[in-house]
């Protein structure tokens, strides 16, 4: 391990401050959250280095912290400290490492400041290890240790205690469902157009990400003309709306274990059959595949992206699409969670395919695209905001090179990232979700 | 070949009951780290990932890293072919039984090329300054004794004592494998079927084909 990462206060002074007994605690939760697929894949990396051009840090940083086999690296040397005979015995060996203050500064540094969680390198990896479940479990040490990065805390903070990850007021978020309303019904000119709330027995529940009705409505009412277009017989929720979860970044199972808890007594509440999550990667990972898991139980309810809703109206002729009325190049940039955590592959394509004139897909795409690099909470962590920047210039590349005029993503931390990178890198692309370009090649029925 | 003394046999077939009961407690203690069932529903076929990670995913045109690292990718397929090719030799010395000429050749390819490879690997790990940070003595160690250990599977037709030496190196190889990082021999196949029931049953891998009117 080489220079030792400082941080801004108040990290800096948590991590000075850390204690034996504190150490212990981080170290005891890392263990017990090591189960037998964990276990198995510490004992296999074999340590080869072609990770390295999986990784969008690795291949714009370029040093060797950026690289997911050093990453792995500092797992695997606490695991085998701790939890094999020659960690134990012969540690230099092994390369084995007490988990001590030095160690908690390279995996902030690394583990939370390197990696957003993205999966690639595993589908890279010879060996094939998921490297995002060892991440995560190792950042479930560091937030026992109250080491998490002050932004993606207070995110998770302000989800447990409000019921969503800003802090928005349930009378704000009605009152701004009842104006999106007037605007959807002007939009469709139907005043009879519904966004409906807390509706029972509705077929599904909307879920949105909170940033939607404070900085991006217009893809609230895209999905609202889309729903109306299809006849759909929906609900929002008139509180728990929000489908983040970002226990899944901080490493808080606890935490993750109670935003999900919310939306599964919210689905109970209002009897809904499916649970549909907007266009968010991490909302319908973590709803989907990790919430069965961190409550132990089967959902008695489907989870559904709005994806596969959407994709089911075009193949079902509930909605027809007119794509002239979308004729910039478009192209499709595939969220990590939503693509190669969660398996939603094909539906956005087919979407897009219907709703646009000018479709083209970026290299690599689908399970082998590059993250955009807003994932793994890296948008709340400030404290390394350049080197996200900087991580998402292998996105920029791959954007330029289709010429697109619209990059659509189906997610909207993805889009935040983008609208970034825009700036970042002088694109000069508009920035969409998927809904947004179907609403707009919408063929209403009163036309 | 000079044939190898009862006792060397015996040392050699020890040391590789040891080195297979080793491993297999090692498989076997990873579940003592806890297992629960997955509650997801599953969208796709863990059965079908499975047999993509074995196939299809392990091919350059599938496996970026294999692509862009096609000198290594070769290297890592002939250092194993190597070892295989070495861990028959080492049967033809114990047990002993004749291979054909033709076959003979063939074994002295692949062991010839598995040394070459097992060299250019430790050579690659010794100089490119990124490997540095990701290395620690095991890795050096495991490829030496491995590489010494197809040496001596090359020379052992043709120098008496070279039999002698390729059981010596046997038995290191076979109880140093549970102790370091050799162990993805084992660990490979565990590891490539979660890797398989990971994204096969989130319906990722194997591709699924376009949507149809």
């Amino acid at each position: 391990m080489s220079d030792t990462p400082r941080f801004p206060t108040p990290l800096e002074e948590k991590v000075s401050a850390l204690d034996e007994a504190m150490l212990a605690k981080g170290l005891g939760v890392f263990l017990s959250s090591i189960d037998f697929r964990s276990a198995a894949l510490l004992n296999s990396c074999v340590h080869c280095g072609l990770c390295a051009d999986s990784c969008h840090y690795s291949l714009t940083i370029g040093d060797e912290k950026s690289l997911p086999g050093y990453k792995v690296g500092l797992i695997e040397k606490v695991f085998k400290r701790y939890a094999t005979y020659m960690g134990r015995n012969f540690p230099t060996w092994v390369g084995a490492h007490d988990f001590d203050e030095k160690m908690v500064r390279e995996w902030i540094d690394s583990l939370y400041g390197r990696c957003s969680m993205c999966g690639r390198c595993t589908i890279g990896c010879t060996i094939g290890l998921n490297v995002p479940s060892l991440v995560g479990a190792a950042r479930g040490a560091l937030a026992a240790m109250d080491l998490v990065p002050p932004g993606l805390q207070s995110t998770v903070d302000k989800a447990v205690t409000t019921g969503n990850n800003m802090g928005i007021p349930t009378q704000d978020w009605l009152e701004t469902v009842d104006w999106l309303q007037e605007e959807l019904q002007t939009a469709v000119g139907d005043p009879s157009a519904r966004l409906p709330i807390d509706k029972e027995g509705a077929r599904f529940l909307y879920t949105a990400n909170p940033r939607e009705p404070t900085f991006f409505p217009l893809s609230l009412i895209a999905a609202g003309k889309i729903f109306y277009a299809a006849g759909e017989n929906w609900t929002l929720p008139s509180e728990h709306y929000d489908l983040t979860n970002y226990g899944l970044f901080s490493g808080d199972i606890g935490a993750a274990r109670t935003i999900a808890e919310t939306l599964v007594k919210t689905m109970e509440r209002l009897g809904t059959k499916t649970l549909v999550i907007g266009e968010c990667g991490h909302g319908f990972a973590a709803n989907r595949w990790e919430g069965p898991e961190w409550l132990q139980k089967e959902y008695g309810f489907e989870v559904k992206s709005i994806l596969e809703i959407v994709a089911g109206y075009i193949r079902d002729r509930r909605i027809k699409l007119d794509p002239s009325r979308n004729t910039k190049r478009v192209t499709l940039h595939d969220p990590c969670n939503l693509v190669r955590h969660g398996g939603i592959v094909e539906e956005q394509r087919y979407i897009l395919r219907h709703a646009v004139s000018d479709f083209v897909e970026m290299t690599p795409n689908r399970e082998k695209n590059f993250c955009c690099g807003g994932g793994g909470g890296q948008l709340a962590m400030s404290c390394f905001t350049d080197r996200r920047k900087s991580a998402g210039g292998v996105k920029a590349e791959q954007i330029k090179q289709t010429e697109a005029k619209i990059v659509v993503a189906p997610c909207h931390n993805c889009i935040d990232q983008l609208t970034e990178l825009n700036k970042h890198f002088k694109l000069g692309v508009e920035v969409r979700t998927v809904c947004e370009v179907t609403a707009n090649a919408l063929v209403l029925p009163a036309e | 070949m000079q044939p190898l003394s009862p006792l060397l046999r015996g040392a050699v077939a020890v040391s590789f009951i040891v080195c297979l009961a080793s491993l297999t407690i090692l498989v076997v203690r990873t579940f003592s780290f806890g297992k629960r069932p997955l509650r997801a529903r599953p969208r796709g076929s863990a059965a079908g990932g499975i047999a993509y990670a074995f196939g299809a995913g392990m091919m350059p045109w599938e496996k970026e890293s294999a692509r862009k690292h096609i000198p290594t990718y070769t290297a890592g397929i002939l250092y194993h072919a190597g070892i295989f090719a070495s861990f028959l030799a080492l049967l033809a010395v114990i047990m002993p039984f004749e291979i054909g000429e033709l076959l003979q050749a063939a074994f002295h390819i692949f062991l010839a090329a598995g040394f070459a490879a097992g060299t250019f690997l430790l050579a690659k790990r010794m100089l490119v300054p990124a490997m540095r940070p990701i290395s620690c003595p095991d890795d050096f160690a495991s490829n030496i004794i491995v590489t010494i250990f197809i040496a001596s599977a090359f020379t052992a037709p043709f120098v008496p004592v070279a039999s002698t030496v390729l059981a010596g190196m046997s038995i290191l190889v076979l109880l140093y494998i549970p102790l370091g990082k050799i162990r993805h021999c084992f660990f490979f196949f565990y590891t490539r079927i979660l890797f398989g029931l990971f994204f096969g049953r989130r319906g990722v891998l194997p591709h699924h084909a376009a949507i149809e009117e």
